[in-house]
């Protein structure tokens, strides 16, 4: 029920509501308490009124007086939902441990009062502090002996050992453990072990404490029995697995096997036992005592081979042909290579294994995945072999189209392993296009043949063909003039997603595409119907929202950066709570997992990036002394936990044949490691741009008393900059590379060392330094040294002048947005200069001070005039740019390609989104104009 | 079918957008898996491929008091690259054998009544048409669901299974 219908007044209320819930979304707190003020003063006793003052406060740090406000809003027990709910806020937000306090107080009031007790506990669960809840828990028990509560102390004495000082300390680990065990054992001892959480919670401790024989016996005992949702024997494969005992390890599987043949894990487990006991039996001396008795274990690659032939005969009536068999061969044959036994004599010809495999899923999408991680069995020559073969096997020559759906997807599975096996690589540019071109016609005939009648929720049958063509067209645009089998790309995957719509795999590529030609409004659009949300903010980040930045299209920057911080501040209040269910639910074993990914999210370095592009995105706003202000508290407020930053990129998402990641996927490569340590140094420069700002904002408001300690703070600013800087020219800056698909765009590092960053804004920094210190020498020397290098930066510009190819167009933009940046920094340390020489009104001062004062102002303004200068040539070459867009050129590109597109279109995206970058960039060179001038003017 | 089926964990909900950016599967706030990870963790397997990709997951809990305590389907979902390999049926066994230890007496779901691929794959796993949810989906126009039904072994009488002949409201459904 809505709440209109209850209260007759209650729309009005909620009108004279509404602008304070605006400004406190819109953050200015200010004018949301002056609202507050306002309707309190009309409604005295309004209730959700006063619940939205005290968050108000609370957002303002005026703690405090939000905590009075609370407390007698809860003793007058409010009941309606907008209330709660903003007072619910409120407790959220508040420092979790002023929390804890107000439950310790209470708890303290009202000692027997379960619901206190547990909430005291969830208090300190959520600031993670380990002690204090095993002392409240013991509290809690000894009021109410309950079982649960028994298992929260343990919990807590499991992660002081696991997380807390246990963590680093082996021996208090040790003795903690032991305690869990103890208080568990005695739980069983008196017989009260009943739940099922509860023996879970036992099990955890004995696996802490390595004790795998103990939990076997366990399982196999009446507390095994109480585990009603687990599956005992796949457990218990687990311990033998920890303990090592191959031979159990060995029967088990081949149990598990019998009764489901697709198992794979277990089918990897089985092989690789079979050859640690072939091993440890070939090497009598070091075979122990439990191996005497092998009768009826698989210990030779023959018997093992036995043994998979048995399950595939025994499996041959089934109604789903199984794979599992099938490709244990391949894992057996991968041990046999492992262990430099020849394949040939147990399996016959490897390539055979691979024809036959194909014959029988072929038909299947899942085959080559299957496949692909095997193909290193074979020699370099067997790979194009396979190639070969396999396109006999489908039957379709160069003039033929398939016959059958099942035949279609034959054909693609062969193209996609025939990529894997490096088909693709060394051939002439005539054959690729040749390629390309039969890959466009197979798509279009497989699509009309059997893609039209099908829901739109499903993935086109042909539309691989059309993928894998966008993959050929990627090689060829590495080749000259390959900018139009880009666009060529863009068109075909338009084309496809118009016929599938929901194919994501044809919207992640064109997202891609359209970022390298620097169409932000095409792949916003795209982007959009991919309908990314959530944690996908997180992982799937970089495909969209991580590439912004350097765009110039400020207006789409701002709407991803705000959802993506949405997500991230609301999951990091929310985690918490989460822990608390794994309390509340006895998930003990989940706790572990759940503080890890806690962990992992919050120090995303996607989030990371993004907060300080925001940031970023501020100081580009920022055109006033009172946007300076909300700047300082921005950047104030960013919170970087440097060494625990994580990459949480979804690369596996892009799909690949290329013969670089089949055996290992793209995230486990070294560039992608090399561009995580690019990514960080990156971020690390970035920050330093604001961290300038904020020093020297912090210098202009410091008294006397502090002024010596904030110069000295900023200096160290400027030096571990400059060393910073010094650090990354000298690492590995080799870009990732760039001719395989899959591997994500370089590192924003590249971009940004070849604009003066560094060198621009710190002489800035210094002439302000200089000012400080009113030392007219060093302030002559400094404006000398800022004027160089801003005058440098637009010398630069002017060579990256706009180009015909629309690759490095984009990065020309990249180019000056970065400059800009620098020249919106400047711009903001510049006021700041000259808000430090305004002559204050009331003092007055001795004469001769004041021609050095006048001296010094003058040299600012005339600095700032510079500046001003440079800001206008910026809008020249950029206009200049503007012009360079002509219609002509994409037109004759795409006019020269054969696919039917509507060429208007195409190109009328790329210009409008070009336009709308430059339009933006103007608008920023603008305000920077306005703020400056009306200042010296 | 070939695969591995293990809990579902936290950092799976890194790597399944190769499920997820299908349409027919929807990305839930993290508060909503989180629940389920916590309070029913039997209940959430996923599916991976010999390649490690993931092929599918399930998600459901057991609720209900006296002969309403059963399982609940929320969330069946498969790859597109992997379908039509009978992995639904495993997931779906899998939650009845969990379901069936828990002595619960039947295990439901809703589906789309348009969703006519998954109405056919749960009629032959033997689930059937209990009752008609009017307009149990929000959406332009609103949809409505089926509430399928399998009864398990507990439920000797299959008095769980017997369908109402009138279709009920969302708030009537608990």
């Amino acid at each position: 029920m809505s709440r209109h219908v209850q209260n007759p007044d209650s729309s009005i209320i909620e009108r004279r509501l509404r602008p304070i819930y605006d400004w406190l979304d819109s953050g200015n707190n200010k004018k949301a308490l002056q609202e507050c003020e306002k309707v309190l003063k009309k409604n005295l006793n309004l209730q959700c009124g006063k619940a939205l003052k005290a968050l108000t406060l609370l957002r303002m740090g005026r703690d405090q007086e939000c905590i009075t406000i609370l407390d007698n809003l809860t003793s007058e027990k409010p009941t309606d939902d907008a209330t709660l709910q903003v007072i619910s806020l409120c407790y959220r937000e508040m420092e979790q441990n002023k929390i804890c306090k107000l439950y310790e107080t209470a708890v303290k009031l009202d000692p027997t009062n379960e619901e206190l007790h547990t909430h005291l506990f969830m208090s300190y669960v959520k600031i993670g502090d380990f002690k204090l809840q095993q002392q409240s828990a013991m509290a809690l028990y000894k009021q109410k002996p309950k079982n649960p509560y028994y298992c929260w102390i343990v919990m807590s004495i499991i992660l002081q050992a696991t997380r807390g000082e246990g963590e680093t300390d082996e021996s208090k680990r040790k003795v903690l453990l032991s305690l869990a065990e103890r208080m568990m054992t005695k739980l069983v001892d008196d017989n009260k072990m009943d739940a099922e959480q509860e023996v879970q919670l036992y099990i955890l401790v004995l696996k802490l404490l390595e004790k795998y024989e103990e939990v076997l016996h366990l399982l196999d005992g009446p507390l095994g029995e109480k585990l009603q949702s687990a599956n005992i024997i796949h457990l218990k494969l687990d311990y033998y697995l920890k303990l090592e005992n191959w031979g159990k390890v060995n029967e088990t599987c081949k149990f598990i096997l019998n009764e489901s043949f697709d198992r794979w894990a277990v089918w990897k487990h089985y092989i690789k036992s079979v050859f640690k006991l072939y091993t440890s039996n070939s090497n009598a001396d070091t075979a122990n005592s439990n191996l005497k008795s092998l009768d009826g274990l698989d210990n030779t690659p023959e018997k093992c081979h036995e043994f998979i032939c048995g399950i595939i005969e025994s499996g041959s009536d089934n109604a789903f042909l199984l794979r599992g068999p099938y490709l244990a061969r391949f894992e057996l044959c991968f041990k046999l290579q492992e262990h430099r036994f020849k394949c040939d004599d147990l399996l016959g010809d490897v390539l055979q294994l691979f024809v036959e495999y194909f014959r029988l899923f072929g038909h299947k999408p899942c085959c080559v995945l299957d496949l692909k991680i095997y193909l290193n069995l074979l020699s370099a020559d067997q790979k194009s072999e396979l190639g070969i073969r396999l396109m006999k096997e489908v039957g379709i020559g160069p003039t033929s189209v398939p016959q059958t759906a099942d035949q279609m997807q034959l054909h693609i599975g062969a193209l996609q392993l025939s990529r894997l096996c490096g088909a693709h690589r060394n051939l002439s540019k005539d054959h690729l296009q040749a390629m390309m071109t039969a890959l466009v016609l197979h798509y279009q005939h497989g699509y009309q043949t059997y893609g039209k009648e099908l829901p739109s929720t499903d993935i086109g049958p042909a539309d691989n063909y059309a993928l894998m063509a966008v993959h050929v067209m990627y090689d060829l645009s590495k080749t000259e003039n390959g900018i139009q089998y880009l666009v060529a790309a863009i068109a075909l995957l338009s084309n496809l997603i118009r016929n599938s719509p929901s194919n994501f795999h044809a919207k992640l590529l064109v997202v891609k595409i359209y970022h390298m030609l620097g169409d932000v409004i095409g792949a916003n659009n795209i982007f959009y119907s991919l309908d990314i949300k959530h944690i996908q903010l997180d992982s799937l980040g970089y495909i969209h929202c991580g590439q912004l930045a350097t765009t110039g299209m400020f207006s789409i920057c701002s709407v991803h950066y705000d959802t993506t911080i949405k997500f991230f501040s609301s999951n990091y209040k929310d985690s918490t709570e989460h822990l608390t269910f794994c309390y509340k639910f006895g998930s003990f074993f989940k706790l572990d997992e759940f503080m890890d990914f806690r962990e992992r999210m919050n120090n995303s370095l996607h989030y990371a990036t993004v907060l300080v592009d925001r940031v970023m995105l501020n100081l580009m706003d920022c055109s006033s002394v009172t946007g300076l202000n909300n700047l300082y508290i921005s950047i104030s407020e960013l919170r970087i936990n440097w060494t625990k930053l994580r990459d949480n990129k979804d690369l596996g998402i892009y799909v690949t044949w290329d013969p670089e990641f089949a055996e290992r996927p793209v995230d486990q490569t070294e560039e992608i490691q090399r561009l995580f340590e690019q990514d960080m140094k990156f971020l690390k420069l970035r920050v330093y741009v604001l961290y300038c700002i904020k020093g020297t904002i912090e210098v202009s408001k410091s008294l006397d008393g502090l002024k010596t300690a904030s110069l000295e703070a900023l200096k160290r600013t400027l030096k571990d900059w400059k060393e910073l800087e010094e650090d990354a020219r000298n690492s590995d800056l080799e870009p990732i590379p760039d001719h395989l698909i899959a591997y994500p765009p370089p590192s924003r590092l590249h971009g940004f060392l070849t604009v003066p960053y560094v060198s621009c804004i710190t002489s800035f920094v210094e002439f302000f330094l200089a000012l400080c210190k009113q030392n007219v020498e060093e302030i002559e020397t400094f404006f000398e040294q800022a004027h160089r290098e801003i005058k440098a930066l637009n010398e630069k510009l002017d060579v990256k002048s706009g180009s015909s190819d629309f690759r490095e167009k984009r990065k020309g933009n990249e180019f000056f947005v970065n400059n800009l940046e620098v020249i919106c920094t400047v711009c903001v340390i510049c006021l700041v200069c000259l808000e430090s020489v305004k002559p204050p009104s009331t003092r007055k001062s001795k004469k001769k001070h004041q021609v050095t004062e006048s001296k010094v102002q003058s040299l600012v303004i005339q600095l700032a005039h510079e500046v001003l200068s440079e800001i206008n040539k910026f809008s020249e070459v950029l206009f200049s740019w503007t012009n360079t867009i002509t219609e002509k050129e994409l037109i004759t590109i795409l006019d020269s390609l054969n696919l039917s597109v509507n060429n208007d279109n195409l190109h009328r995206g790329f210009m409008d989104s070009y336009a709308v970058s430059y339009k933006e960039i103007q608008e920023v060179l603008k305000s920077k104009l306005k703020m400056l001038s009306s200042i010296v003017e | 079918m070939m695969t591995t089926l293990r809990p579902f964990t936290c950092d799976d909900m890194y790597r399944f957008n190769n499920v997820n950016l299908d349409p027919l599967t929807e990305t839930y706030g993290l508060p909503f898996y989180m629940q389920y990870l916590a309070h029913w963790p039997e209940y959430f397997q996923i599916a991976e491929s010999a390649s490690g990709e993931i092929m599918g997951y399930i998600m459901g809990k057991a609720e209900g008091i006296g002969e309403n305590w059963h399982g609940h389907v929320t969330a069946l979902t498969v790859s597109p690259d992997f379908r039509r390999l009978g992995l639904a049926a495993t997931l779906m066994n899998f939650l009845e054998e969990v379901s069936e230890k828990k002595r619960a007496y039947f295990v439901d779901l809703f589906v789309r009544v348009s969703n006519q691929v998954a109405i056919k794959m749960y009629t032959n796993l033997g689930y059937i048409v209990y009752r008609t949810v009017l307009e149990y989906y929000s959406g332009d126009p609103d949809e409505d669901a089926y509430d399928m039904r399998k009864a398990l072994s507990r439920d000797v009488n299959q008095k769980s299974v017997i369908p109402l002949a009138h279709p009920v409201r969302p708030e009537e459904v608990d």
